[in-house]
């Protein structure tokens, strides 16, 4: 379906100095800096597939995303969209996939919904049958037509985004490419989101490529990770062996009353890191291997614990350790 | 086919997004009308102060004048998107959902605004051509008639070419609206005789920025039959065409360029 062969996107910006005076100088200098946001990355993905492309902020993830999809031209590798680059045959593969960006609405600010969705309804020729049919189920799944008639600029972020995703779907796209489809939304909205999409591959088949940076959306949605860091992927497989690499890891943060030097609390056991900060105590533990409520009633009974907070292990983090692990790697090889 | 049909809805839609907002609306009918209506005066005015111009009577110069508000208003009326390409989309990244339909880019520029404004100009120029007109001592022909109306078409034609080349830098520069501005007021070029200019300017203004071509000529064709007016209505719809299709060629290399922005 997907076919990405060491694409590359390099941006070249002249290098600045600072202030008034700094930026006069680069108008007459040519020195540029080479950025690559992308570099030599390769992957395939197949029909069907949901497939989380994640990475930190920063790390290339929408500049692929806008590579696949037609915006940007590749200043070295390809892609492979159903067999077409997409920046060269635009037109051709506009018509095959559904794009949303979670930070840019697609529709038009003014009008109600319902005539932007007349306008890409002529824009991509689809038929009445099926723009009713279609029409139908997205609203069923996305519950749209409870603001049909209101303007674009009037929704709410979260109805703003359901209406998008319906808009992209309004074609029946093969695949549908989603930048930070939950970004800035509430849980239960999110939760909406995702189920509207498992909906979607489930009826159409539809492959879905979708960057995020929320943990409960990769763990809901997607069967495939690839991960990216600097423009390069450094973890490209299964979402369970990423689990199974790095275990179920929450963190367990305690503030600790004043008085308490954090340095003098005990460790539980040496499957828990003790992470201390000035009134914080952390507590890192495999889920799986320790019990949970085990290291809460521990925690309680021997810190005078006046505040807790548990979370999950965070896309940084893991980007971090595998990172790490690969460094390690190295070094085993070396040596 | 399919092209004309979405034409039409998209200037539907873009129609629908100018009246939503009901105050601004109706402010808006209120200053078109009320600025058309300031230009008539103002014109009226100046004609009765200046009884001719370089042996031109005042009833040359109105007509000359009404004229030279067609072409300029037919490409305000329909490429009014580029000036936003050149001074805002482009450097704000946000012409991502057009690179995203089955449609070219420029057609979308084209579909995505319709400015009623234009509207104006027409009826003010016409007005005025046809007030002038009847005092004109010139015998009017068929010939002359077809050759005003390639001007006025075709002439805005050249214009929007114009528009479209310097609007596309901004894929490169991110922001080429000051430069358009510039190439654009040499349209006012248009509003006067040819024969007012130095020599050097007048080549200039016919094969460089032909911006003299589609109104002086045709209108010396009506008054005194200077030109044959098959073959200068053949001439500036040929260097139009040639023009534009230059300038759909420059746009859609420059459209490769585009960056967007971090997201």
């Amino acid at each position: 379906m997907i076919e990405v062969k060491s694409l590359t996107k390099v941006f070249r910006k002249p290098i600045r100095g600072r202030g008034v005076l700094g930026m006069l100088k680069t108008l007459f200098s040519r020195k540029y800096k080479e950025i690559r946001a992308v570099d030599d990355v390769s992957f395939d993905i197949g029909e069907g597939e949901i497939v989380g492309y994640i990475g930190s902020n920063g790390a290339g993830k929408s500049t692929t995303i806008k590579m696949m999809c037609g915006i940007l031209t590749p200043t070295s590798g390809k892609v492979l969209v159903n067999g077409r680059e997409p920046y060269v045959k635009r037109k051709v593969v506009a018509k095959e996939i559904g794009v949303v960006f979670g930070q840019k609405t697609q529709l038009w600010w003014d009008i109600p919904l319902i005539e932007s969705f007349k306008v890409l309804k002529e824009i991509y020729q689809v038929s009445e049958e099926d723009y009713k049919s279609r029409m139908e189920f997205l609203s069923s799944v996305l519950g749209i037509d409870e603001f049909l008639t209101q303007p674009v600029r009037t929704l709410s972020l979260g109805q703003r985004m359901r209406a998008d995703l319906a808009a992209s779907m309004l074609h029946n796209p093969k695949i549908l490419f989603l930048d930070e489809p939950t970004i800035g939304m509430d849980v239960l909205v999110k939760e909406k989101i995702r189920q509207a999409i498992h909906a979607l591959n489930a009826k159409y088949h539809t492959t879905v490529v979708l960057t995020t940076h929320d943990m409960v959306d990769i763990e809901n949605l997607c069967s495939r990770i690839i991960m990216i860091e600097k423009g390069k992927i450094i973890y490209d497989g299964p979402l369970g062996d990423i689990k199974h690499r790095f275990g179920n890891i929450k963190t367990l943060t305690l503030t600790i009353p004043a008085n308490i030097n954090p340095q003098e609390v005990k460790p539980y056991s040496e499957e828990v890191d003790l992470i201390t900060e000035k009134d914080k105590v952390m507590l890192r533990f495999d889920a799986d291997k320790v019990k949970l409520e085990d290291v809460v009633q521990y925690a309680f009974s021997n810190y005078q614990a006046i505040d807790m907070k548990i979370s999950d292990i965070s896309i940084e983090d893991v980007v971090k350790k595998i990172l790490a692990q690969q460094e390690e790697e190295k070094h085993a090889k070396e040596i | 086919m399919h092209y004309v049909k979405l034409y039409f809805t998209c200037i539907k839609r873009s129609i629908i997004s100018r009246l939503e907002y009901k105050k601004d609306t109706i402010i808006s009918i209120l200053s078109f009308l009320f600025s058309n209506a300031c230009s008539l005066c103002s014109i009226y005015f100046i004609l009765q102060a200046i009884p001719s111009l370089k042996g031109y009577s005042i009833a040359e110069v109105g007509f000359f004048y009404g004229f030279s508000m067609l072409p300029i208003a037919l490409d305000h009326l329909f490429s009014d998107e580029f000036w936003l390409v050149a001074y805002r989309r482009v450097q704000l990244g946000d012409m991502d959902m057009h690179f995203l339909r089955p449609v070219p880019v420029i057609f979308q520029m084209f579909a995505e605004t319709f400015q009623p404004d234009g509207f104006g100009e027409v009826i003010v120029g016409v007005t005025m051509m046809i007030v002038c007109g009847i005092n004109l001592e010139a015998t009017i022909t068929f010939g002359a008639v077809f050759v005003l109306i390639i001007g006025a078409i075709f002439g805005a034609v050249i214009i929007t070419s114009f528009k479209i080349i310097f609007s596309s830098l901004a894929f490169i520069f991110k922001r080429s609206g000051p430069l358009l501005q510039i190439i654009y007021n040499f349209t006012s070029y248009a509003k006067y005789p040819i024969s007012i200019y130095p020599k050097f300017i007048r080549i200039i203004l016919i094969f460089v920025l032909p911006f003299g071509l589609f109104v002086s000529l045709p209108i010396n064709t009506l008054l005194y039959g200077s030109y044959n007016p098959y073959l200068l209505s053949l001439w500036i719809a040929g260097v139009a065409i040639i023009f534009f299709a230059l300038s759909v060629f420059i746009w859609t290399r420059c459209e490769k360029r585009y960056e967007s922005t971090g997201s």
